[in-house]
């Protein structure tokens, strides 16, 4: 396998785990968010800081990166996430640009807007197939577990599902923390594949991004997202010699999908589902 | 002291401008209870149409005022036609129009990338930055009083609008609640075309003082998330909360840059958001949220 292959599968991986993280906040729970791009950063500092200055082994150093993004999202999340309504949204963008503007002003610890260099290049292809597989196993686990639907009860009817006896504000929180956890784990990732980082990496154009693949997969569907995420990802890799065009042809599409198709690519099935679907209808 | 007033001043004039921008937004937030991403890009879009007016066919700055503000209103009233109307007639799931709304704001901003190109332009001198001293207190430039002035001439027009005129009282009652709105015989596709031409209008007369500010790009309308902050701080939805809330963040910017850090202005912003909605997530001046559960 090439370089250049084993790169782009490898970049898959990365963008695979954050998109599953946002999907299941903004897919399953409906919760809607400006700045997961910032929980990547935390990851990706957090981790490089401790491998490269403290010279923790990669492993726990990445898992401490995505808890330290669970503890932000924690502390974020609790006193926005009660209120319906797009408080999150907003709340999320004031914490992307604050954590990116304390990257880039505290020289001391994260050499600032030069960005960090001489990480280890610890993502290597078996070690990020690894994490997406365990992540990925535990994710489509969880969207059907008693929480998964949780989320989808807070999602589709907050008033109902909070009479029906569901914490609605616990639910939100934690599949808020979940999903930073993915995203940190994602960023730790990132850091480790292209050993060098820096906070513009992480504004609020990778923050839309990380939604709008979700958006364009399908909301409510976990595979949709990662199938989002891989067309877009190739998307990208083609469209590199006319990146000019790329950002105007990438807001329209999502302009386009919100009007003709707002369920996304998959609506809100699964990959499954989808395959068996056509065979369903013809035996009923 | 002089410092002091100095900043004072200037804070206003900033906020004032951020409250310009703040208030179409919250009109909007208050009708259709989405959070209009592409607001940002009304503002560019009016501060462009000033300069080519200005630039190209040469026209005094009345003139490329007024083209600028009503090509705004008009760029808005098109962008919700083209990209909210067909998502809100189809269903009433406000994340599609979010999502809508980011996507309009990444082709506006594009369009003038590819057209125009990302260059930083700066506005022909049209509005006079000459020194002027506050009653002997202290120095600050023209355009500061300028743009205090007019915030507070248009800010106070929109209050007539609102309170005095028959379509003020229908999007008063829409803000209320659209659907009733619509049912007592309001025309709501009207209506709701209304507000978005005052939104995109206003936000045209702060794109126009912010690139006389600083310079005129594309990527301009990143700064209405300023104004974003400012709404929730006043409390989403409230129309003096946007303007109490970014007449708060202007001075808290200003005061910042002339006595800590000019670095630090943009944190303690987002610092502000943060303990707003730690503290009073619903904002200084917001509705009661009956929808918490």
């Amino acid at each position: 396998m090439s370089g250049y292959t084993e790169g782009i599968i490898i970049l898959l991986c990365i963008n695979g785990i954050a998109a599953m993280g946002v999907s299941l906040l903004t897919g399953f729970t409906g919760i809607f968010s400006l700045g997961h791009a910032a929980y990547m950063a935390l990851g990706a500092y957090t981790t490089a800081i401790l491998t490269v200055q403290h010279e923790v082994h990669w492993l726990p150093a990445i898992l401490l990166g995505g808890l330290l993004a669970v503890a932000v999202a924690f502390f974020i999340g609790v006193p926005t996430l009660k209120l319906m309504g797009d408080y999150y949204a907003i709340a999320s963008i004031g914490l992307g640009e604050a954590i990116r503007l304390i990257l880039e002003n505290w020289q001391s610890v994260t050499r600032g807007a030069r960005g960090y260099p001489g990480i280890d290049p610890y993502t290597t292809l078996p070690v990020v197939a690894a994490f997406f597989l365990v992540l990925a196993i535990f994710m489509f686990n969880l969207i059907n577990s008693r929480f998964g639907r949780a989320c989808k009860a807070c999602r589709d009817d907050h008033v109902a599902s909070s009479l029906l006896g569901f914490n609605t504000a616990r639910v939100r929180v934690l599949s808020l923390m979940i999903s930073a956890f993915y995203c940190g784990v994602a960023g730790a990732l990132l850091g480790g594949f292209l050993s060098f980082i820096q906070p513009i990496m992480f504004d609020m154009l990778k923050s839309t991004e990380l939604t709008a693949v979700v958006v364009f997969g399908g909301l409510g569907s976990m595979s949709g997202s990662l199938l989002g995420t891989a067309v877009i990802t190739l998307i990208t890799e083609l469209f590199r010699p006319i990146s000019q065009y790329r950002m105007l042809i990438y807001g329209a599409v999502l302009v386009i999908i919100m009007v003709l198709r707002p369920e996304g690519i998959m609506g809100n099935r699964e990959f499954i589902s989808w395959v068996r679907a056509p065979f369903r209808r013809k035996a009923s | 002291m002089a410092t002091l007033i100095q900043q004072i001043i200037n804070g206003l004039s900033l906020g004032s401008v951020y409250a310009l921008i703040a208030v179409g937004y919250s009109l909007v937030y208050s009708i259709l209870l989405f959070s209009n991403f592409a607001h940002g890009g009304f503002l560019v879009i009016g501060g462009y149409f000033c300069y080519g007016s200005l630039r190209l066919l040469g026209a005094g700055i009345w003139t490329a005022g007024a083209l600028a503000l009503i090509g705004a209103g008009f760029a808005a009233v098109l962008t919700e036609r083209l990209a909210y109307r067909p998502i809100r007639e189809r269903t009433n799931v406000t994340l599609y129009l979010l999502i809508a709304s980011m996507g309009m704001n990444i082709v506006i901003e594009n369009i003038f990338v590819i057209i125009v190109g990302g260059r930083f332009r700066a506005l022909p001198p049209v509005i006079p930055t000459t020194p002027v001293s506050v009653m002997g207190l202290a120095t600050t430039s023209a355009f500061d009083l300028i743009s205090l002035l007019s915030a507070v001439v248009f800010l106070g027009a929109l209050q007539l609008f609102l309170s005095k005129t028959r379509w003020g009282l229908a999007i008063r009652a829409a803000a209320y609640d659209l659907r009733t709105a619509g049912l007592m015989g309001v025309n709501v596709n009207l209506l709701i075309s209304i507000v978005f031409f005052v939104a995109g209008f206003l936000a045209a007369v702060g794109g126009i003082f912010l690139s006389v500010r600083y310079t005129l790009y594309p990527q301009l309308g990143a700064i209405t998330i300023k104004a974003f902050v400012a709404a929730v701080i006043g409390g989403l939805g409230s129309l003096p909360g946007a303007v109490i809330g970014s007449l708060i963040l202007g001075l808290a910017e200003m005061l910042t840059a002339g006595f800590i850090s000019s670095q630090m202005r943009d944190l303690v912003v987002f610092s502000l958001l943060v303990i707003t909605l730690l503290v009073k997530p619903t904002g200084l001046f917001g509705k009661s949220v009956s929808e918490k559960v």
